[in-house]
């Protein structure tokens, strides 16, 4: 090309600028322009943006409320929408005030952004986590043909003008918004030169948008992973037998193969001391959790059974003490235990369960780790020696990193709320114990103030409490005393004729000494034993037993002999005359005869005993002497046996002596009878000395 | 009444009259009934102080398990707190330890030497019970001779059998007067017994609840937060666990 003059050269290019400076200004203008449209664009999109979001929230969503459909899940479809609208609202308003602002209009939209930057953070990280379940929800929706045309006649009654079908279509506006915040800003800052005053501002505010998305799309993963790993589940047998398969178990048997290398020290194990140092911390909080939760268990139910008990409704009839003991055990069983009891349960045991309850999800997770990281172990080595590894290879070492460095990220955190919780919940329980006293303190120097001793110092009162008290057991042994030394009853049971013959046949046969009655009925169990009526008389032959058990007595019952127990004998008294041989007997004192083990003295004088009634002879019928060694009687008549047989030993006649006259007559027509002790026991004694005899 | 055996035969006249058997009956049935409460209630008082000694136990159990955790080594501020608070369940379990022996000796010991008197009494009464069967068929008898014709042998049986009456009538006179003093003041002695053992109960949960009060309004002050309300709790419990829930490591539901 010729060279020509420079003024040549420019004038053939453009009409009216002749040299670059013009192009400069030229190019400057269109750059200007472009800026300013960019801004105008960042503006009125985000406005329109807006207006969308308000139609999907105050007409879409109201209008599908309004309808009631049961099988529309509005809370997964729009989650968080109402905070999307509302942060964009206002920063809607932001930027539309620094339209007026002309030279610093940039400056105030980069400081806009900041300032907006971790709003928009929380509000669409929550949203664009869970858009993915929202979209399935709207393709399941799909399905359903009901469903599907509630969803259009919806869309075509509020928004028909945009020809929407489809709830996705405005759904999705949220996420495609959030990530065109950078790229609006690129737009501008294009058009910015870089001397300009704004340009690193601007810089700022795009870097921070890149940022929130970067965010924003760690946090949906991190949720991701989360969710399929964290969540416990709960597989009856036969479903964990249905997900065995081939692919599994070899799964399986490589991890635990490479748990054993680990733990005898074959292979060495991936050491991260951070993540170990927070996996300890987290179970020592896990084991002290799980321990507080079942102590406090244990607490309540205590308590639950001490409520049970309620020593003061038991009636004595009583007033005094009682009626204030009473009063006041009432009031802690109704009111103060019960409301104890009702905080206990909302300010530590529920938030326990609470905590409890958010320790599973990170407990699942870190077992999981554990396996994963046995996986991508096997993949490691697998790698280093061939070099290369599928696809699914990767996805499992990056499942790993993962859910490694989400626990990494949060178990500090975790950790740290974790415990400020507990430390909460365990002040909750001081303060509790404490409101409780103060409650019952109440109740209950109320109820002291009325007791007559109230003023006495507290040893004093103990002590006095104790004397009190020990007199009164003296009293009690008194009372004992008294009830238990009521005499025995006498073994009232008239002899029959024959029974009479029997006694006398046995007081022939061995003594009057020998002569015992039966206190109670007797069944005799053993093969000897005699069974016997309460009023019977026996003759003691042995005091002992073959084996030599001197509870067991050998007795003549006239007829059979056999064992009785001695416990069950008292002594029989025979008065054979009139006088009154029988002494003035003091009565026993002590409980009725129990056992005894005495022996009856030589004679047959009566000792101090409990003495049966004495027998009197009487003539029992009328009888007419018919010789002159004979003499008559008449019934009823009083009379002393002087010998009861006769000359030739014969029992059938007695010598008796009976009004100054002696003879015999029939020992047929003589009869025993009861008489009264002179003195003795029939009288009871009051108050009764205390020895035995 | 029941336990008046069954009487086979009644006898023509009434042998001891209607009122007195009535007072009997009413001074008795107020000792039988006194007898059920006492025992009620030396059961109940064993199974409150029972179930207060397990209630101290455990709370002791809270505190110390929280100690031996190695979380206390790690944090020194969790530290302090649960050794305070263990400090303060252990003072207050030897306190309620004293209360509950306190209750033993004035309560409960007394209540059981109390109701040791009832089998004497029981025994007594049965025993004035025999009797009065006794004299009754006594009774009876004597009146069956004396409608007879007055024979020798009927006469003779007839003073047989008063002579026997006679030691019976009078030993159940003797017990059922002695019985009839006796009863009401074992009745009455109860107020004056038990008026101290119910005045101690009182005492002891006094000093209890004193020291409670004490021990754990001091922890308070060391620990909490002054004057918060329950709503106020609620709330923190409520930031926290959503705190936690805000966390994708914490599981949903």
């Amino acid at each position: 090309m010729a060279s020509s003059s420079p003024d040549e050269r420019p004038a053939k290019e453009t009409p009216g600028a002749e040299c670059p400076i013009y192009e400069e200004i030229i190019s400057l203008d269109r750059v200007e322009q472009n800026q300013r449209l960019a801004v105008e664009e960042l503006i009125n999109t985000e406005a329109s943006y807006v207006h969308t979001l308000e139609l999907c929230v105050c007409d879409i969503r109201a209008h599908l409320r309004q309808k009631q459909l049961p099988d529309i899940d509005l809370e997964g479809l729009f989650s968080n929408i109402d905070d999307v609208l509302c942060v964009s609202k206002r920063f809607l308003k932001g930027l539309e005030a620094t339209v007026s602002q002309e030279p610093e209009q940039l400056l105030l939209i980069s400081a806009l952004f900041q300032e907006f930057k971790e709003e928009m953070e929380s509000v669409y990280k929550v949203y664009c986590a869970c858009y993915e379940q929202a979209l399935l929800l709207v393709e399941s929706y799909k399905k359903d043909p009901r469903l599907q045309q509630e969803i259009v006649e919806t869309l075509n009654t509020t928004v028909p003008h945009t020809g929407a079908s489809d709830l996705s279509f405005f759904l999705v506006m949220p996420v495609q918004r959030v990530t065109k915040y950078p790229l609006l800003l690129q737009k501008i800052l294009e058009n910015t030169s870089a001397r300009d005053n704004a340009y690193s501002a601007l810089q700022s505010a795009a870097s921070a948008m890149l940022e929130i998305n970067a965010n924003i799309n760690e946090y949906k993963r991190r949720k991701e992973v989360a969710t399929k790993y964290s969540k416990v589940e709960h597989l009856t047998l036969r479903e964990r037998l249905g997900r065995l398969n081939k692919h599994s178990i070899a799964k399986k048997t490589t991890r635990l193969s490479r748990l054993f290398m680990h733990e005898a020290g074959i292979v060495p194990k991936t050491e991260d001391k951070e993540f170990d140092h927070l996996e300890e911390k987290f179970q020592f909080l896990e084991s002290g959790v799980t321990e507080l939760k079942e102590n406090v268990t244990s607490y309540l139910n205590n308590l639950q059974v001490f409520l049970l008990s309620k020593p003061q409704e038991c009636e004595l009839e009583m007033e005094g003490a009682a009626q204030q003991y009473r009063r006041l055990a009432g009031t802690l069983h109704r009111t103060i235990f019960p409301e104890f009891r009702r905080r206990l349960d909302r300010l530590v045991y529920q938030p326990l369960c609470s905590l409890s309850e958010t320790l599973k999800g990170p407990q699942q997770l870190i077992r999981k780790r554990l396996d994963k990281l046995l996986d991508y172990e096997e993949i490691e080595e697998k790698k280093s020696e061939t070099g290369n590894v599928t696809y699914d290879e990767e996805a499992t070492m990056n499942t790993y990193l993962a859910i490694n460095t989400l626990l990494v990220s949060e178990l500090p955190t975790f950790n740290q709320v974790a415990m400020q919780w507990l430390g909460q919940i365990l002040r909750s329980l001081v303060a509790l114990q404490r409101d409780l006293a103060k409650q019952v303190l109440q109740e209950a120097e109320i109820e002291l103030a009325q007791l007559p001793h109230s003023h006495v110092p507290l040893p004093t009162f103990w002590k006095m409490v104790k004397d009190t008290l020990s007199q009164s057991g003296a009293q009690l042994n008194s009372f004992c005393q008294k009830f238990e030394t009521v005499m025995p009853s006498p073994v009232v049971q008239p002899l029959s004729p024959a029974e009479e013959r029997r006694v006398l046949s046995l007081v022939n046969k061995h003594g009057p000494e020998k002569l015992y009655q039966v206190t109670s009925n007797i069944s005799g169990s053993r093969d000897l034993d005699l069974t016997l009526q309460r009023g019977q008389i026996v003759a003691l032959l042995h005091e002992m037993d073959t084996k030599g058990n001197t509870n067991r007595w050998l007795v003549d019952a006239g007829g059979h002999r056999g064992y009785v127990l001695a416990g069950k004998l008292q002594p029989y008294h025979l008065v054979q005359s009139q006088k009154p041989r029988m002494q003035m007997l003091a009565p026993d004192a002590g409980a009725e005869r129990r056992r005894h083990s005495y022996t009856l003295p030589e004679t047959p004088k009566p000792q101090v005993l409990i003495t049966p009634p004495a027998f009197q002879v009487v003539a029992g019928y009328a009888f007419t002497a018919r010789s002159p060694h004979e003499v008559s009687l008449q019934a009823g008549q009083p009379l002393t046996v002087l010998e009861p047989h006769d000359k030739k030993g014969s029992k059938e006649w007695s010598l008796v002596e009976v009004n100054g006259q002696r003879g015999y007559v029939p020992s047929s027509y003589l009869m025993m009878v009861p008489t009264q002790e002179v003195g003795g026991w029939s009288l009871p004694a009051w108050s009764l000395p205390t020895q035995q005899t | 009444m029941s336990w008046i055996p069954f009487k086979i035969g009644q006898p023509k006249k009434q042998i001891v009259p209607k009122t007195v058997e009535r007072d009997f009956e009413r001074e008795y049935g107020k000792l039988q009934q006194l007898e059920e409460q006492t025992k009620k209630l030396q059961k109940d008082m064993k199974k409150s102080t029972d179930a207060d000694v397990a209630m101290s136990k455990s709370a002791v159990k809270i505190s110390s398990d929280l100690l031996s955790n190695p979380l206390c080594e790690q944090d020194p501020n969790f530290l302090t707190m649960v050794t305070a608070l263990d400090t303060a369940m252990k003072r207050m379990d030897s306190f309620n330890q004293e209360k509950v022996n306190q209750i033993q000796k004035t309560v409960i010991e007394p209540l059981k030497k109390f109701s040791s008197v009832f089998p004497s009494l029981n025994m007594a009464v049965k025993r004035r019970e025999q009797t009065l069967q006794d004299y009754k068929r006594l009774q009876s008898k004597v009146e069956k001779y004396e409608e007879k014709e007055k024979t020798g042998p009927i006469l003779a049986k007839l003073h047989q059998a008063r002579e026997e009456l006679r030691p019976v009538k009078e030993d159940f006179e003797a017990k059922n007067k002695q019985l009839l003093e006796e009863m009401p003041k074992f009745y009455s002695s109860r107020i004056d017994y038990f008026e101290p053992s119910f005045e101690s109960l009182i005492r002891a949960q006094v000093v209890y609840y004193t020291e409670m009060h004490k021990i754990f309004g001091d922890l308070t002050e060391q620990i909490d937060e002054p004057g918060l309300t329950d709503e106020q709790r609620e709330k923190e419990n409520e930031a926290k666990l959503s705190e936690l829930r805000a966390l994708s490591i914490v599981a949903d539901d």
